[in-house]
Order: C-alpha cells, then structure tokens, then sequence
C-alpha cells in the first residue's frame, strides 16, 4: 500500500463548518400508534396527551405511552408499547433533536465544504442524514423507560 | 429514490446506543414490516453478547467456560471465530479479552469481576473454539467484552434482513455511528468532529458497503464535551489516546468495526491488516491532523 494521505483540518475557530442542530422526526403520535398496534380500533386517552388503552373489538390490545427525555443539547420524544400484562413489547423514537444554541447555522454551511478536485466536491442539496463519529449514549432513553414501568406498569393491568 | 417507492425510517434504543434504519420498498406497509424484523435481528444480538445482561452468551462464557465448555448460538460463535482469526492476524492488537482493564478503568461493571484478577496480565488467545459451537476459555481470569464488534455484527444481521425480505431496493442501518448500506444508489454519511461533536469533518459516499467509527464517548444530554476513548491498548492495557477518532470502509460492519480498534490503536502501522482485509480507513490524530488511505481518497470529502 501507498502512503496515506495528509489533511490539516481547519483550526476549531473557524465556525462556518459548525453543523447546524440536528434534528430528525420519525414518527407521530397517532402514526406510532396505529404501528404498535395495527388491530386496533380505538385509542382511548387515559392520561390526556401521554397514556393511551389501544382497543379490538371491545377488548383491551395494550397501552401506548409517549414521553420525552430532555437534556442540555437533546430531547428525545420516545413511545412505549405495553402489552395488557404490562410488559415492553416495543420502545420507538418519534422525534430526536440536538441543538448547540449559537452555533446552530443555515444549511449553507455545506457549501463550505470542499473536495481535494471538482469531483470530489459536495453536493449542497445534500442534508446530512446519517451521522458518524461519537457515540451516542441511549442510557437517557433506557432509564426513562424504566421510570415508566415503575411508575405506571402495574397501574395499567 | 426510486419512482413509485415508499421510503421508511425508524429508529429505537438498543446496543446501548440510538439504531436507525431506513428503507425504500414498493410496499409502504412491507417495508415497514422488513424494517420490524432487522429490529429483532439486532435485539438478538443484543441479548446474546451484552456484557450487562446476565443471562447473554457473553456473561454466561464470563462466568463458566474456564470451568467447563459452553455452549452458544451460531451467531456468538460466529462472532468469537472472527474476533480470533483478527486477534491472531493484527498480531494480538484486536482482543476481545480486554473487558478485566475495561472494568478496571470503570467503563464496564464490576459484575462477575475477580478483584483479585491482575488486570495488566496479558491474555493472549484466551478463548478456545470447540466443536458444537461450544466455547471454553483458556484462563482462569479470562473475560470477554464482544463491545469492539457485535455492534458492527448487529448492523450486518439487520441489512441481512432487509435484504432477504425482497422487500427492499435500498436501506441504510446505523447504529450510533457503525453503519452499513444496501442497494445500488450512493448513501451519504457525515463524521463528526471526535472532540467537538457539533462540528462535522467530512462526508463519506458508501455504496453497498459498511462504514464503522470509533472516538471519544459524547453524552448530549449532558454537554457538548467529549469524554475518552474506550480503547484499550492491549499490550499496555491502558487507553488509547494518541488518536482521536477513526473511520474504516469494509465489505461487513463486523469487520469495518474491529478494524476500527486496530487502527484507533495503532493508527498508520494498520495499512498491511486493512489492505489483507480490503478495508479503508481515515484517522484523526489528537493535533488534528487527518490520514486517509489512498484507496480511499474519492470518496471522502473533508472540510475546508
């Protein structure tokens, strides 16, 4: 093999290459609802705005819960999907979103980006949708799911 | 994107971390179906090699393979088969036998530890294959953290579903950095800065391929602060810190994600183990100098 290439990134100042706040939305509430519980028929509030009974036929399916977990640069809005025995059948992200406050720019910052010649160079229509890099920790996430169960999983049965 | 094609994205909590999939297929309600089992796929994974469940394959072998074999499932064997060929071929520099310094250093729980175990004792080709996909370990102190590879494993069994299904023309998994991508358009992903995660670096093209990452943790709930690596150096096992992050391109995410230890650790001197493995990589060194392997080069886009 040939030598590896040397870069020299930019200097952290420079913060036209700050990524702007990451935001992606996956699902609704009523979208992750009808997909934990396809059979259902009906969602019943039984706390206004956060727990729902999913009903067939007249009988109870499980429970649908929404939270969020809020941090200093993230907010995750989750749903958990009980079953009638108050057990976990299925934990979905609905909408996650990172912020950085004043370093949040426009998409243009992308146009600050160039390749090592012209064909390398970035398509500015390009969102950035998969991101690599730091590891991400879900701990915020499976310790809410946690609080639910505690709080509201024998409640339910 | 394909005419006439429903594009569906999803993501839930598992391996620790945030795992993303997002597929096309002709069918929304099929898609959404194939996308439901990649999850499980990836659940598998988790509840056979986690560290932190008791009853995984991993705190099993923990616990019982040096007093008698045990036995596990096709895919821990799997993964145990590569670990070693990888152990063996990068000279003993990928070592999933790493977990008693990882404990030491607080980044895995005490659970199961020996607290007399001498956590600089080197444990070289600790872990025996046997027939029957049984296992045995060959010391007494000997532990496995399968950390450093099933995350790549569980992304490779998840694309497996999608693409089994024949549902799917395109997806994509990524799960918290570690992806890998099917079909015949090109996907895109971003690296973050290792020390600063609200900058992004570069964007790579990947096509039909794997891409796995590896630096400092970052806890946004927290701050925007990085915290060290989780890489231990296995000769000296302490953390590995000359190097802020790596990315390395494979034919399967287990691959692209072990590699990414090796190279996190011995950063250029791994060109011979990517090369035999017909991977690329980049790395980030701590004075922010990157280095990309030339094979590599088009399809990395950096910064300005």
């Amino acid at each position: 093999m040939t030598e590896w290439v040397r870069y020299v990134l930019p200097a952290v100042a420079v913060a036209s290459v700050a990524s702007p706040a990451y935001t992606m939305e996956y699902l609704s509430i009523e979208e992750a609802q009808k997909q934990a519980f396809p059979s259902a028929t009906q969602f019943t509030p039984v706390q206004a705005g956060r727990i729902w009974k999913a009903e067939a036929g007249g009988r109870v399916a499980g429970y649908f819960i929404f939270d969020r977990v809020v941090g200093k640069h993230l907010y995750i809005d989750y749903a958990i999907a009980l079953t009638t025995a108050g057990a976990v059948q299925k934990v979905e992200i609905l909408q996650y979103r990172e912020s950085y406050g004043g370093e949040i720019r426009s998409p243009s910052w992308l146009a600050q980006f160039v390749g090592k010649n012209n064909t390398n160079a970035l398509k500015i229509n390009d969102d950035i949708r998969n991101i690599a890099g730091a590891t991400l920790s879900s701990t915020h996430v499976t310790e809410g799911v946690k609080r639910i169960l505690a709080t509201y999983g024998s409640r339910l049965k | 994107m394909v005419a006439g094609s429903n594009s569906v994205r999803r993501a839930r909590p598992l391996l620790g971390t945030f795992v993303e999939i997002e597929a096309n297929g002709l069918v929304q309600a099929e898609v959404v179906g194939a996308i439901d089992d990649a999850f499980e796929a990836i659940s598998t994974v988790h509840r056979l090699m986690s560290f932190h469940e008791p009853d995984s394959d991993v705190c099993r072998l923990n616990r019982e393979a040096f007093d008698r074999p045990v036995k596990v499932h096709q895919w821990t064997f799997d993964v145990l088969r590569t670990s070693i060929e990888l152990h063996r071929r990068s000279a003993g520099l990928f070592n999933v036998a790493v977990a008693p310094a990882l404990q030491a250093m607080g980044i895995l729980p005490q659970q199961y530890a020996d607290e007399a175990a001498d956590v600089l004792r080197p444990a070289p080709e600790a872990v025996e294959l046997c027939d029957g996909n049984m296992i045995r370990f060959r010391h007494s102190h000997a532990k496995i953290d399968l950390g450093g590879i099933a995350k790549g494993f569980a992304v490779d069994r998840a694309l497996d579903a999608l693409r089994r299904s024949g549902l799917i023309n395109r997806c994509l998994v990524n799960a918290g950095g570690d992806l890998a991508a099917f079909g015949s358009e090109m996907q895109s992903a971003h690296i973050r800065h290792p020390r600063d995660p609200a900058r992004v670096i570069c964007q790579i093209d990947i096509i039909n391929e794997a891409l796995a990452s590896t630096a400092r943790r970052f806890d946004p709930f927290q701050s925007t602060e990085t915290s060290g690596s989780a890489i231990v150096d296995p000769r000296g096992q302490t953390p590995a810190n000359a190097i802020d992050g790596v990315a390395v391109r494979a034919s399967s995410c287990m691959l692209a994600d072990a590699l990414t230890k090796v190279v996190m650790i011995s950063g250029t001197g791994a060109a011979g183990l990517l090369e035999l493995c017909n991977a690329s990589a980049l790395l980030i060194t701590s004075d922010g100098e990157v280095q990309i392997t030339p094979d590599w080069q088009s399809a990395v886009h950096l910064a300005a």
